[in-house]
């Protein structure tokens, strides 16, 4: 018999989880260069001498400043870059570094007509303010006492289902069980266009 | 394939009956021999060996809810890239050249020039339709999984098209779900 393999160990960026070594393919090495710094500096010998030039310049400008305006200007910097990190992680990010697009809050009702005289009133966007779908259902369905359902709609994002011409005071129901929605948020689709409740 | 793979694509999990773990365990001694002293650590007889199911043909070995093996329809047991990176030796090697790294990464299948300019590398007894580790040049790890097209032979002579496709890669969704619960 063979002698045992042993696993291997790899070294794994803690920021984006790739092999340290993909860090400038993966899709935010700019976060990950840190990280590399600290963890893996022989991978890349050029970030190294990168940051250590940056830290050079940082030192100079720290000293001029402490010259010019002995240390006023350092507290003022360190807040700044405080304040510039945090903006940072705020954005989301998509895989492959897009952008996420904040979506527009809005709750949009349809009526959709089956077998000529039973309808289905279908709920989409309310998981934007915040709500749970499977919760809202369930209180949806009680105070119409209809089946009312959580489905996949098309591209794949979540609606509720309810059985029944509810139009009439969906809106009202919205807005006192869940403050939070505001009235104008709320549109109707008719004849394929959007209209304004209320 | 699993560029886009999360925990809602999972249409089923059931841990597998005796019968088919020893299918399971027999098929992929046999595809990887280098793993041979190690199949008992990475799938013990006594832990439930899980296989999940996902759509397009897909399943998955998982045990302790880490995910293993995977394979397409009744295809070879191919591993995930971080258990390949811990036993590098127990698939055929390509290797790409720098350039494709980018998109390899991004889920592009691998084409023929890629493997046979000077930064590239081809195991010359590779067959079609086998699974290869793919590599990079200057790199250390494997970087995606795939699955020959054409036979190493071919991809020398007809270096056009893809010659490879890519399975799984590095930050895929497979890659994402460290642990599946």
């Amino acid at each position: 018999m063979a002698e045992k393999l042993e696993p291997a160990k790899v070294l794994y960026c803690g920021v984006c989880s790739l092999p340290a070594e993909y860090c400038e393919f993966g899709p935010d090495f700019g976060r990950c260069k840190p990280w590399l710094i600290e963890n893996a500096p022989d991978l890349y010998p050029d970030l190294l001498k990168e940051a250590n030039e940056k830290g050079a310049d940082k030192v100079s400008d720290q000293l001029q400043s402490v010259g010019i305006s002995s240390g006023g200007a350092d507290g003022a910097q360190s807040s700044a870059q405080t304040g510039g990190t945090s903006k940072k992680e705020e954005v989301k990010r998509l895989p492959g570094g897009k952008l996420k697009k904040k979506e527009r809050q809005e709750v949009i009702i349809e009526k959709v007509v089956r077998n000529k005289r039973k309808c289905i009133t279908i709920v989409k966007g309310l998981e934007l303010f915040g709500i749970k779908l499977s919760d809202a259902s369930k209180k949806l369905g009680k105070k119409f006492a209809t089946g009312a359902s959580v489905v996949k709609g098309p591209t794949e994002k979540e609606q509720i289902d309810v059985q029944g011409d509810i139009i009439y005071d969906i809106v009202e129901f919205i807005t006192d069980t869940w403050p939070d929605v505001p009235e104008r948020s709320i549109f109707f689709i008719e004849d394929g266009k959007k209209v304004q409740a209320g | 394939m699993f560029k886009k793979f999360c925990l809602e694509e999972i249409s089923s999990q059931n841990q597998v009956k005796a019968s088919v773990q020893r299918r399971i365990r027999q098929s992929i001694h046999d595809e990887y021999p280098g793993l041979e002293t190690v199949v008992e650590d990475l799938l013990p007889k006594k832990s439930p060996l899980i296989v999940v199911k996902c759509p397009n043909h897909l399943t998955l070995v998982v045990v302790n809810s880490v995910p293993l093996f995977f394979c397409i329809r009744d295809g070879p047991y191919m591993p995930t890239l971080r258990l390949l990176h811990q036993y590098p030796n127990i698939m055929k090697r390509f290797q790409v050249d720098r350039g494709a790294i980018k998109f390899v990464l991004s889920g592009a299948n691998i084409m023929c020039p890629g493997l046979t300019s000077p930064g590239g590398v081809l195991d010359e007894e590779v067959e079609a339709e086998r699974p290869v580790a793919i590599y990079a040049e200057g790199k250390q790890h494997a970087l995606a999984i795939g699955f020959t097209k054409m036979s190493a032979k071919d991809i020398k002579s007809i270096n056009k098209g893809i010659g490879v496709d890519t399975m799984h890669y590095l930050n895929d969704g497979l890659w994402k779900m460290e642990r599946l619960d």
